[in-house]
């Protein structure tokens, strides 16, 4: 028994570093194997990565000087421990190390918050161009497009094109979606991309993101938005930029259908 | 060492408590049930234990379906070229696995037996679709038919805008076919449900009809073996007509001359043909009773005179009204006309489904269809009319419409007077 805080704690320390190994491995890391599809991504996960080597660093170091006081001290007998309490340097250590840390982290990481979120950051022809506008509403993702070789604004148009839970945009540049909620609060979030932005009720909030991979990804709710939430699944294809204005092109001719045979069309 | 094992005992204790509770879990569900419907409950029990008879024989149970070859129904075939361990080995596999996707993704609203009554409908509004009536609203077929698979699909895969009827279409088209089999039967198996207990209630097989007849001073049993001598005679016809009937219906469904095709192509939406469906719209021509707006209003805005009257209960005796103003469904919920220019369409926005709304009407509700008042060429201007409602107002919003404000300015005027 005099060894079983030490034992207890050192399991977690263990538990802790040992899960970390294994989870790339064990599918439990980033979704798809290797680096983000999208550049912004990429960058995201560098930040991602240079935190958890800090944390992980200190978290390592916490818990060996933590092992070594219960096992030396633990047993009940033998050395005292001395209460350090009130050392005036200790504290000074110990404020201005972890301060300077996060001053280090706050101040890496504002270029890619700003790319990500500052409008005037994003690509301008994206921006002055949206793909789509993506209503969240529960349980789908309705998509509206300008009508091909237009640009979409801001309120309907006759010829705009309309679709649910699958977002198709161009592959290997900027895509600007506006994204809005139509009842409570979403979370649009594409995994394979790092961009998770919440969907607001009467806000129009643009989100840019690019996908350098073409295929189909997931597209997620992120944030709890009702007892459908679980269902609440899209899918963003990212399709070459040819195969894109095709896709424009047959949706509108499926929307503008009128129903009558094309050979008895051609009959009049 | 003493101390040390006490801890150990307090720290362990909730750990092992929880770990107990987890392990115990909450006992198995119990299995899923078709519930019965109300017409079969009002029988008296031994007509009721006819119709469960009848259902169970049929349809089986959701754990132990049946089968029943008589109905156009994809049940699935035992596949020939898979291992005997396969589901795909047994006949039947379709409507199984049918089954278990409706389970996940449908039956939380829909319901087990398909009678829009599923845990989470209570919150809707409007309710899941009941299909025990045979009825759906969104469909390409003449009014009194069934849809087609085409127009199930079709919904599966758009939704329903404007309702919680979400879109399925990442499940992809194999496993919507099998979804809408399923529902396809289980609108089969509640529609013979309600018949074969509208006919023997027709026959004095409820509780009613046989308390008159005891209080009019005869024995109860006898009443009884009166009215089980005529059902179990009536019923074998009764059964083989209800279900043959269905049969056709839902087979009539699939073929092409049931869908509503326009004769013509749809107009261009110019400034002429949507002016010409506007007139339709507001019935300003006394030769086409269109009435559009005894409903829709005149601004198109869902809220005509008709949304504001007490309208009665369709067959009640004595005849009482609706508690609430406004028009209501064949279910009996309330319902409102559609509000035009909020550009949300429940049926789809294609121009053939606004058509075919026109057209053919939308059964279970009080929409009509104006097949009879309206040539083909008109149901366009005014297709061409309602799609262009949500941009009035809006300069060059429409091909047709370059002239811009001055002109939907008059318009809303003259909507007004």
């Amino acid at each position: 028994m005099n060894r079983f805080w030490f034992f207890f704690f050192s399991f977690a320390g263990v538990a802790a570093v040992a899960s970390f190994a294994v989870a790339p491995s064990m599918g439990w890391w980033f979704p798809a194997p290797g680096p983000s599809l999208s550049p912004l991504g990429a960058q995201i996960d560098d930040l991602f990565y240079m935190i958890l080597v800090i944390t992980g660093v200190t978290f390592i170091g916490v818990m060996i000087a933590l092992g070594y006081i219960l096992w030396k001290f633990g047993s009940g007998r033998g050395e005292r421990s001395t209460f350090t309490h009130g050392s005036h340097t200790l504290e000074v250590i110990w404020s201005i190390i972890p301060a300077g840390v996060l001053l280090f982290i706050a101040l890496y990481q504002m270029d890619v918050w700003a790319r990500f979120r500052v409008k005037s950051m994003f690509d301008q022809q994206a921006i002055a161009h949206p793909v789509a506008e993506v209503t969240a509403r529960q349980f789908e993702w309705r998509i509206r497009y300008p009508a091909p070789g237009k640009t979409l604004q801001d309120t309907p148009q006759f010829d705009d094109l309309y679709t649910v839970n699958d977002l198709h945009v161009p592959v290997g540049k900027p895509a600007v979606i506006r994204l809005k909620s139509e009842d409570v609060l979403h979370s649009f979030y594409l995994p394979h991309l790092r961009i998770k932005q919440d969907a607001v009720p009467g806000l129009v909030i643009p989100v840019w993101f690019q996908c350098d991979k073409v295929g189909e990804f997931p597209l997620v709710c992120a944030e709890l938005c009702g007892w459908g939430h679980y269902k609440m699944k899209g899918q963003l294809s990212a399709q070459r930029e040819a195969d894109f204005a095709k896709y424009l092109e047959e949706l509108s001719t499926s929307q503008f259908d009128d129903g009558v045979p094309i050979a008895k069309a051609e009959e009049k | 060492m003493q101390r040390g094992f006490v801890v150990k005992v307090q720290f362990l204790a909730p750990i092992v408590a929880l770990a107990a509770l987890g392990l115990a879990g909450c006992g198995q569900p119990p299995a899923a049930k078709f519930a019965r419907d109300e017409a079969t409950e009002e029988l008296i029990p031994e007509a009721r234990d006819v119709v469960d008879r009848v259902l169970v024989e049929n349809f089986g149970t959701p754990v132990q379906l049946v089968a029943w070859e008589k109905f156009p129904i994809d049940y699935g075939k035992p596949e020939p070229n898979v291992d005997s361990n396969d589901p795909h080995a047994q006949a039947g596999w379709r409507l199984k696995e049918g089954r278990n996707l409706y389970m996940t993704h449908c039956q939380h609203c829909h319901g087990v037996t398909g009678d829009g009554k599923g845990p989470t409908s209570r919150f809707l509004n409007p309710r899941p679709r009941d299909y025990r009536q045979g009825t759906f609203k969104f469909k390409s077929t003449q009014r009194a038919m069934k849809p087609s698979r085409k127009d199930l699909l079709h919904i599966l895969e758009q939704g329903i805008p404007g309702t919680y009827m979400p879109s399925f279409v990442l499940l992809g088209e194999e496993k919507l076919g099998l979804i809408i089999d399923y529902v396809r039967w289980l609108s089969i198996r509640g529609n013979t449900e309600i018949r074969l207990a509208t006919e023997l209630a027709a026959l004095s097989a409820t509780k009613k009809d046989r308390d008159r007849a005891v209080n009019d001073g005869k024995k109860k049993a006898d009443v009884v073996a009166e009215i089980m001598k005529s059902v179990n005679e009536e019923l074998p016809g009764q059964v083989e007509d209800i279900t043959t009937a269905m049969a056709e219906a839902w087979a009539g469904a699939e073929l092409e001359e049931s869908v509503v095709v326009p004769k013509i192509k749809r107009t261009p939406p110019t400034k002429e043909s949507i002016e010409k469906g506007r007139v339709f719209f507001l019935s300003l021509n006394p030769k086409k009773k269109t009435e559009c707006a005894e409903c829709h209003g005149k601004l198109a805005r869902g809220d005509g005179p008709n949304t504001e009257k007490y309208w009665p209960i369709p067959n009640s005796q004595p005849e009482r009204k609706y508690e609430v103003a406004g028009l209501h469904d064949e279910w009996g919920f309330p319902q409102s006309p559609r509000n035009l220019t909020r550009g949300i369409y429940r049926g789809g926005r294609r121009p053939i489904d606004i058509f075919r709304r026109v057209h053919e009407g939308i059964p279970g509700t009080q929409m009509a269809g104006f097949a009879t008042v309206l040539t083909h060429e008109e149901i366009w201007d005014l297709v061409n009319y309602v799609l262009s409602v949500p941009f009035e107002g809006q300069h060059s919003a429409y091909p047709g419409e370059v002239e811009g404000e001055q002109q939907t300015e008059n318009k809303v005027a003259n909507a007004r007077d």
